[in-house]
């Protein structure tokens, strides 16, 4: 649904070309020395930090870059959510593991139709009114306008009404059952506005001028466009057991990689939330100053097969392809070994249900090792030896880069030939946007992740006929089928064997090759601890967990 | 004087309105769109990407978009909006001015202190001193300042801890503490080359005639060297001086980013990656005029220096 976003590509290619001599070499096959000591673990990273002792006065958090809007609806990317997930509560709650409780509110589903959303007593905004009924069907409608300017109104698609019944009650009437809208009102989309205040604002809400009206552990003190968000805690928080610890927040933009580290290890910046920081291993080196923690994430890093119709039509190339890549030496080289072999195409940080049943299937697969003699002869069967496969890639983002080269190396070693059509950092996000950009192209490098912890939402956007990211007009019966059972199903366990299904099918067809399931990493000063290391940072609350690891400052 | 200043007047209009042309055009022609960072490359349905089309008006034609950006900033001084930051660039601006002017000062105090300094002091005396500034300038003229900017961090911000590694301070003292790093980079290289320019300037002035005559006719050494040499020495040192100084504005932006100070060139380049159109357009202008107006403070100085030179006339 997500993806590594323009921005942040578009950083890292400055960061590399400051440093133009630290370019990565391509992963090769014949040394892979690195291993990864996590391979096969599923979900047996832990997701939480030890719990904080002491509050703590005012730190500074960064994020890739300054934050742009504080509206809800306008968040997608890593600067944004951090910062909404600190500010406001959602209708549900996600928590550090990716489970889903109560958060403004609680939902029950009457029938397989019908969501009720019901208020929890006690809910204020920040300047003490309560949060009322009226607030949030105004929120959901807002989200669900596709004239209103946000990003989620696909997640609507099944709504066929939204009523307020009772002041403290909302309820959804669906054309179809979509078990998928809870796992959504746990993040952006239900995240509760004041109606009197975003109203008055207009257009304005959510900017720097305009601010922003929710319930939440912590409000904004002041924000000037493009700069340091300050935040303050909010000593009248309606969740008093989960009020901060923190005094304050300065939200600061830091793109530059060598300027974070610096900042991490003398205290200019107490933590962050990083995504493939080429200089964590420095990080890690320094224990006294800073700690480093590895969990889940959401994250999946992976080539997008945007055209089944050429070389890679044939599902026995794609998997022989798949089958010629050395991800292990490429884990190593891109993220130091902070991530998992893919055994799915989903990350297992995304089981937030149905646990058993997604680790069953995934200790039940087989590491994605590379098996050259196999994948020979699927090519010979294919009678696909010296075709060509074009990869749209970009030499500006190591990442990036890396991984298109390992796919090469992994072709050539099977008798296909590999080109690429390499365009710069700023126009690479134009293959997911622009289809005459993929004209030519079988694929390209990505980082993708669902907005809640689960394997369907991200299989969603890839699978589906109708999938914002199904580039190549896949479609397999069995696929679809298993994900509109899992998505009209009430039960988890239930539905996790159909997502489970589905996953295990998208594996032997690959409509995308899966190339790591990337961790969570969080850096903080050793003086912090609490905040959890999972993706849930970008959907659930964080900030307030976060404190002081003595007894007080 | 009146008519010299209307002159520069007209040519800083001019300029400002033939480089929003040619920036405005320029990004027009650049690959990318807009659309994608507003929409963070998701799929939106067609409503939605015409409403926000519409609301940042990504489909009027080129002139149309140039004609009613350049009627809002000239009769309402509204620059446009932030695509990325959804407030005006304006406020944007406001916000962000004060950094660069602070390390652009800072630094150009440096260079002027530092530089001219230290090669007077290397023009006029000989030997293993001037060898020393000699060397020590060859070599970081040739350092650039995002190179620089990393030492620096690693060394008195990193391992010895006298320096902040980021951000811009607050209050003046605070400030200076943590621009220190960041104007030391920015001046570096500008300050070599400004030493060895005065350097020569001032061994120059030294082999000349009127020099020697003085000399012999035993005036005063330091009368000598502040009438005679450094006054005439100065035409060209202010030239070079003028010029860095003007250099710094652009290259602000690498030091900027290195120490991530919420300065001017920081936002330009993050805006130009996101092809934030109204933002780039702003601060481009912003550092047009910046460069225009030390231009002709240049042009004054010269005046100043040498009564030959005609206000307003380059002195050659």
């Amino acid at each position: 649904m997500k993806r590594v976003p323009l921005a942040r590509a578009a950083v890292a290619a400055l960061a590399v070309l400051a440093v133009a001599a630290c370019g990565k070499a391509a992963p090769d096959t014949s040394s892979s020395g690195g291993t990864t000591s996590t391979a096969g673990a599923g979900s047996a990273l832990s997701p939480t930090t030890p719990a904080a002792t002491g509050t703590a006065g005012r730190i500074t958090w960064a994020t890739y870059r300054d934050v742009g809007t504080i509206d809800p609806i306008q968040a997608f990317d890593y600067p944004e959510n951090t910062v909404l997930t600190a500010l406001c509560d959602s209708l549900l709650r996600q928590a550090p593991d990716g489970t889903m409780g109560p958060g403004l509110a609680t939902l029950t589903h009457p029938d397989e139709k019908t969501t009720v959303i019901t208020l929890k007593d006690g809910p204020k905004f920040y300047d003490g009114k309560a949060v009322t009924a009226d607030d949030v069907l105004f929120s959901l409608q807002r989200a669900a306008d596709p004239k209103g300017g946000g990003f989620y109104p696909q997640v609507f698609s099944r709504v066929a009404s939204m009523k307020k019944t009772s002041d403290k009650v909302v309820t959804i009437s669906l054309k179809e059952p979509d078990f998928w809208l809870d796992g959504e009102l746990s993040q952006m989309p239900g995240i509760v506005v004041q109606k009197a205040f975003a109203e008055s604002k207009g257009r304005k809400f959510g900017t720097p001028q305009g601010g922003l009206m929710c319930a939440g552990p912590y409000k904004v003190s002041s924000w000037k466009p493009g700069s340091t968000l300050n935040a303050v805690r909010n000593d009248d928080y309606w969740d008093a057991s989960h009020k901060a610890k923190v005094a304050e927040i300065d939200f600061k933009g830091v793109p530059d990689d060598s300027s974070m580290t610096s900042g991490l290890l003398t205290g200019g910046i107490d933590g962050s939330y990083v995504q493939a920081l080429s200089t964590i291993d420095q990080l890690k080196a320094d224990k006294n100053k800073v700690s480093v923690f590895e969990g889940p994430s959401f994250a999946s890093d992976a080539i997008v097969l945007s055209n089944l119709k050429g070389t890679l039509k044939d599902v026995k190339v794609r998997q022989a392809l798949s089958l010629a890549i050395d991800r292990k030496a490429y884990i190593q080289n891109v993220y130091h070994g902070a991530a998992q072999l893919p055994r799915t195409l989903a990350n297992p940080g995304t089981w937030g249900y149905g646990k058993d049943i997604f680790q069953a299937d995934w200790d039940k697969l087989p590491d994605p090792n590379p098996n050259i003699a196999k994948a020979k002869d699927l090519i010979k069967q294919a009678g696909a030896a010296g075709k060509t496969i074009t990869l749209g890639m970009t030499t500006e983002v190591a990442q990036l880069n890396t991984a298109a080269n390992a796919i090469r190396q992994a072709g050539q070693a099977i008798g296909l030939t590999v080109k690429f059509k390499a365009v710069s950092a700023q126009n690479f996000i134009n293959f997911f946007t622009d289809p005459k950009a993929r004209e030519g192209i079988d694929g390209f490098p990505t980082v993708n992740y669902p907005d809640y912890a689960d394997p369907a939402a991200f299989y969603n956007t890839i699978v589906m006929p109708d999938g914002s990211q199904n580039y190549s007009g896949f479609a397999d019966p069995q696929i679809t089928k298993a994900m509109n059972d899992a998505r009209s199903t009430a039960d988890p366990a239930e539905r996790a064997k159909f997502v489970a299904q589905a996953g295990d099918r998208i594996m032997d067809q690959l409509p995308w090759i899966p190339m790591a399931a990337i961790n969570t990493t969080l850096i903080t000063s050793s003086k912090l601890t609490g905040a959890p290391v999972s993706f849930a940072y970008m959907g659930g609350p964080w900030a307030n967990l976060l404190g002081s690891t003595g007894s007080g400052s | 004087m009146r008519s010299f200043v209307a002159r520069r007047a007209a040519m800083l209009v001019a300029a400002l309105l033939v480089s929003s042309f040619v920036i405005f055009g320029s990004l027009d022609l650049a690959p990318g769109d807009p659309l994608a960072t507003l929409t963070g490359g998701r799929t939106l349905p067609p409503e939605a990407v015409a409403s926000l089309r519409a609301q940042y008006h990504l489909d009027d034609p080129f002139l149309t978009r140039y004609v009613d950006w350049l009627g809002n900033a000239v009769l309402h001084g509204d620059l446009g909006t932030s695509i990325a930051f959804r407030g005006t660039v304006t406020s944007l601006i406001g916000a962000r001015v004060g950094t660069t002017l602070a390390l652009v000062a800072y630094a150009s105090l440096l260079i002027i202190l530092f530089g001219v300094g230290l090669g007077t002091l290397s023009g006029l005396r000989r030997g293993a001193l001037d060898t020393g500034i000699v060397a020590t300038s060859s070599v970081l003229a040739a350092v650039p300042s995002f190179v620089a900017a990393i030492i620096l961090l690693s060394v008195f911000s990193v391992n010895l801890g006298w320096f902040p590694a980021l951000g811009a301070g607050e209050g003046f003292v605070d400030g200076i503490w943590h621009l220190t790093l960041p104007a030391v980079a920015l001046a570096l290289s500008a300050m070599a080359i400004v030493v060895r320019v005065t350097r020569v300037a001032v061994r120059t002035e030294m082999g000349r005639e009127h020099v020697q005559t003085a000399v012999s006719r035993g005036i005063p050494y330091s009368l000598l060297v502040r009438r005679h040499v450094l006054r005439n020495a100065a035409i060209p040192v202010t030239t070079v001086v003028g010029i860095t100084i003007t250099s710094l504005i652009a290259l602000s932006a690498v030091v900027e980013r290195a120490f991530s100070l919420d300065g001017l060139g920081a936002a330009l380049v993050q805006a130009a990656l996101s092809k934030d159109f109204a933002v780039v357009q702003g601060i481009s202008l912003v550092f047009v005029a910046a460069f225009v107006v030390a231009n002709v403070l240049v042009d004054v100085l010269y005046a100043v220096l040498d009564p030959r030179v005609a206000m307003g006339s380059r002195a050659t």
